[in-house]
């Protein structure tokens, strides 16, 4: 059972770590949610004891640990909530460079260096003509 | 026990409220930093009985111990949480001063003082998650503050990376419940001791990268020049004063306390690391010409300096990392505040940071130093090191004091006289510290035994 649980979770994982990596930010957004699936997958797993579900009054039988769901629960909620953050901070990002493609936010902010460094350029040399 | 629940509920109440109201006027500005010096009052409060008394212990909702969540003050938590609260409190006035421009800053900042207290003062696994998310959530928000381009930019990728950081983090916790079968922290460590040694490692390097990313360590950095650089210079302040103890703080509890023997096994590297880390921050800082830029360097370097004293280790180790994360904090506060400001005393002030983040007398960061080396004394190699990265920050902090302060070469109108004061107050700070440093060197003393163990 715990192998089938790593495997999954570890599969959850790489696909996301994979989507992280690509240029589209929708993309983004799902690579880190599939990210977050992981671990709210591997709290889960993480449970001690396995069994009948653990509502009171316990009929004797072997529940399943109650603690590990409580944690999973709160990371779903906290997933939910950055989730949604993360896509609203997209939109405004897509507004902003209307783009949705990384490449072209490196390459504003490649353009902004290059501009400082003609401009570091230019002062250097007109110190130098200044000290001639 | 009270000044526990008020320095926690009183921001995490009134944040709730501000964010609600429009931030840009200046009666909400004022009641945040109302609520921000509440949270301050109380933990100086707190820290006034737990320092001479021991740690205080409150469980949520009365439930027995071992089964309610427990909150826990120990003089290493109220230290940093301290810190934290000292740092947001200033920049968060340095920006009411100046006028805030989006209606969220005032109720963000409180929730971020709410979320890091929380952090310094939990004693529960899952609950440090939860108070970890709940100031990273409100961090990713600052981080557009100003909206355009550059800053929704940087909070995309600040967000992106950290929000995989906490990730990791909630993986390593689910994997210490099931080894040790608790969330208690004072519990996990005794627990640990008996993890099958495998398990242990992958824990371990779990949080390490976690925090580390939080920190900005050499390998784990990437994101962080963009969004110092891209940010506002009271959100930079706020991110680089508050926020980044969360990593420093982790990397102390998480690797002394909870894992002592991971962080013997792994002490070598995290030297090497450290050493990296150093070297590259120094290096690129002193290839910059803009202060943001130089700064932003200089913190994946200083952070080295915590990593290496961690590393090293024992009571003297671990008090020389406390007290240089104290150090380090103050001074990123004080040279991020004043990184679009002119004036006298800005100069004066920015001339005392830098000295403090070369580690000169008579200010904080050469008693900063003086530990370090203290601490590595056994090794001439690491010496060398630690004064060549001091050497280093001497180049590249006292190059743009020369650029923005001797040549002019900063320009714009004079910072009005509140602001400057604010900042005035900062750098004294630093200096006092330097000139007077027995209080700061015992409270980290005090907070390095909780660490070792041998907590009165």
């Amino acid at each position: 059972m715990s192998l089938i649980f790593a495997l999954a979770a570890a599969t959850l994982f790489g696909t996301g770590a994979f989507l992280l990596l690509d240029r589209d930010l929708v993309r983004v957004v799902l690579g880190v949610v599939l990210v977050s699936q992981s671990a709210v997958l591997t709290l889960i797993a993480s449970g001690l004891t396995r069994g009948a579900a653990p509502i009171y009054p316990l009929t004797g039988r072997a529940v399943s640990d109650p603690l590990s769901q409580a944690m999973a629960l709160t990371a779903i909620v906290i997933g939910l909530a950055v989730t949604a953050l993360l896509l609203v901070l997209v939109l405004r990002v897509v507004h902003a460079f209307r783009s949705r493609e990384l490449d072209e936010l490196a390459e504003e902010e490649a353009e902004r260096d290059a501009r400082l460094e003609r401009q570091e350029a230019r002062e250097h040399d007109d110190e130098e003509a200044a000290a001639r | 026990m009270i000044a526990l629940s008020v320095s926690l509920v009183v921001p995490w109440a009134a944040g709730i409220v501000l964010v609600l109201l429009d931030g840009q006027r200046r009666l909400v500005g004022w009641l945040a930093v109302a609520a921000l010096a509440a949270n301050l009052a109380g933990l100086v409060v707190l820290a006034a009985s737990v320092l001479p008394g021991g740690a205080v212990e409150a469980t949520t909702g009365d439930w027995p111990a071992g089964v309610g969540i427990t909150l826990r003050a120990d003089a290493l938590g109220v230290l940093f949480a301290l810190l934290s609260s000292v740092a947001l409190l200033a920049a968060t006035v340095h920006e009411v001063l100046d006028g805030v421009r989006e209606r969220v800053f005032p109720g963000l900042a409180v929730l971020l003082a709410a979320g890091l207290t929380g952090v310094f003062l939990t004693g529960d696994l899952f609950n440090f998650y939860v108070f970890f998310e709940l100031s990273m959530t409100a961090a990713y928000i600052l981080a557009t503050y100003g909206g355009t381009r550059r800053e929704l930019g940087a909070a995309l990728v600040f967000t992106t990376v950290n929000l995989l950081g906490t990730f990791l983090f909630l993986l390593s916790v689910a994997g210490v419940y099931h080894v040790t079968g608790t969330l208690d922290m004072a519990a996990i460590g005794e627990r640990m001791r008996g993890v099958e040694a495998s398990a242990g490692i992958l824990i371990a390097i779990g949080f390490f990268v976690a925090f580390s990313v939080k920190l900005g360590l050499f390998p784990f950095h990437f994101w962080l020049p963009t969004v110092y650089t891209g940010a506002r210079p009271a959100v930079a302040a706020i991110l680089s004063g508050g926020l980044a103890n969360i990593g420093g703080y982790g990397m102390l509890r998480f690797g002394a306390e909870l894992l002592p023997n991971q962080l013997e096994l792994a002490a070598t590297a995290l030297i090497v690391v450290g050493c990296a880390s150093i070297l590259y921050g120094g290096l690129l800082a002193v290839s910059r010409r803009s202060a943001s830029e130089m700064l932003a360097y200089s913190a994946i370097g200083q952070v080295g300096y915590v990593l290496v004293a961690i590393g090293v280790g024992g009571p003297v180790g671990f008090g020389a990392a406390i007290l240089y994360t104290i150090v380090n904090a103050l001074n990123k506060t004080l040279l991020f505040l004043t990184a679009h400001m002119r004036g006298a005393l800005v100069g004066a002030g920015f001339a005392l940071g830098a000295l403090s983040v070369a580690g000169l007398p008579p200010v904080a960061g050469f008693v900063g130093k003086l530990e370090l080396f203290r601490a590595a004394a056994h090794s001439p190699a690491l010496i060398a090191l630690l004064f060549l990265g001091s050497a280093l920050s001497f180049v590249y902090a006292f190059q743009i004091y020369q650029y923005d302060f001797w040549r002019g070469e900063r320009t714009g109108p004079r910072s009005a006289w509140p602001q400057q004061a604010v900042v005035a107050a900062l750098a004294l700070l630093v200096l006092a510290a330097g000139v007077w440093p027995e209080p700061l060197l015992a409270l980290s003393h005090d907070a390095a035994r909780v660490l070792t163990g041998d907590a009165r």
